[in-house]
């Protein structure tokens, strides 16, 4: 179906591939849930579709987009992540979703963290940002995982949310934020003790 | 830059093509008029607007088959948006269209809606079609009735309210309308 080819992106434990018409039902239900309160849901069916019609569209326009996030073992998805940039976003932002149950696995922290490194080393960004809502607790600490810092001088989509701008190329090469990111993927694919408390992504 | 992989319909005065990367700015300029997309779909910011031309685009992919642009012969310039319709919710594929104010009063929505229709019956191999139009666009529905359309109830949207079915003339009724018109 996919008119562009969307590169395949792989990691430890997941396989990124371009949204497919038969991944909708578990985008639908995440955008119906209150999962989806911080991106713009929860919509109903009609708004859920347009959103994931826009999506495939967003990759035809802008040669990028969100990636549906695959397990290896399984090929299930349990979320989405990638590049998002339609009109009126001040720049290109690395976004992601994750699944209602599939929350505390560190698959957020996975998939963005790769998606960066293709957008940098592959299409040569020099940087980018995530928007996200202040109240989003989840995603300002995957932001900061992945070594981004609030941008308070940035703009923002609607006034409400939050820059956080990721380190660019130079930075996560010359400091440490890539190993410390390597050791907590490391840790949640073969945890040495399981956590309790607050799942984050 | 193309968009999809929609195939080139050329009727007299038009061509229907999929959308392009440089119709964006048309389209979005269309869809943020009130007085002429209000009865199509109006945005009243860019970000929506923009995200319509993308779900088109996305349209396309999943379906095979979207809303086409309807471009002047001669110029290639962008002048409205027909073709099948098929989002979340719809009762069926719908024939749709709208002319952008330049290309007002000259029939090209009539023109392009034939042509949509030849190409649901000859090209997708549809046999039945029909054409939706919100409470009281007497316009759309003289074109509907023009094209041969008779009323087959209402659909209740629950963003958009009521709207009118009209059933197209089914397939095999118009052999004289089929690929002639946009051959």
């Amino acid at each position: 179906m996919g008119h562009q080819s969307i590169p395949i992106l792989e990691t430890k434990r997941l396989v990124l591939r371009g949204p497919e018409p038969q991944d909708y039902p578990n985008f639908k239900a995440t955008f119906a849930s209150y999962r989806s309160r911080f991106m713009g849901g929860p919509l109903n069916p009609y708004e859920s579709w347009m959103l994931y019609a826009a999506e495939i569209g967003h990759w035809e326009i802008r040669g990028f987009g969100m990636w549906m996030i695959h397990l290896k073992d399984t090929d299930e998805t349990v979320g989405m992540a990638g590049g998002w940039f339609p009109a009126q976003w001040p720049e290109r932002e690395i976004a992601w979703i994750i699944w209602p149950g599939q929350g505390g696995k560190g698959y957020a922290l996975e998939a963005t963290d790769r998606v960066r490194m293709y957008f940098y080393d592959e299409l040569g960004w020099d940087g980018a940002v995530s928007y996200v809502d202040p109240k989003n607790l989840e995603a300002i600490r995957l932001a900061e995982r992945l070594g981004a810092v609030k941008d308070k001088s940035a703009g923002s989509v609607d006034g409400h949310d939050v820059c956080y701008r990721h380190p660019t190329p130079e930075q996560l090469a010359s400091s440490q934020i890539e190993d410390g990111i390597a050791m907590e993927i490391a840790h949640y694919a073969d945890p040495l003790f399981k956590m309790k408390g607050m799942p984050v992504d | 830059m193309t968009l999809t992989a929609a195939p080139i319909l050329d009727t007299e005065h038009l061509r229907l093509r999929g959308p392009q990367t440089r119709d964006t700015e048309a389209v979005i300029a269309f869809l943020m008029d009130k007085d002429r997309a209000e009865l199509f779909g109006h945005y009243d910011n860019r970000g929506d607007a923009w995200r319509w031309f993308a779900m088109n685009v996305g349209h396309w992919h999943i379906h095979g088959y979207g809303y086409f642009i309807i471009a002047d012969k001669d110029t290639d310039q962008a002048m409205g948006l027909c073709g099948v319709w098929n989002p979340e919710g719809w009762p069926e594929p719908e024939i749709g269209w709208s002319v952008f104010d330049a290309a007002e009063g000259k029939g090209y929505a009539f023109e392009a809606a034939v042509a949509s229709r030849a190409y649901a019956y000859d090209i997708l191999g549809w046999s039945t079609i029909i054409s939706l139009t919100i409470d009281g666009n007497s316009r759309s529905d003289a074109l509907a009735k023009r094209m041969g359309c008779t009323r087959d109830g209402i659909f209740d949207h629950p963003e958009f309210g009521p709207m009118n079915i009209w059933r197209h003339q089914p397939a095999d009724a118009l052999q004289d309308g089929g690929m002639e018109a946009y051959s």
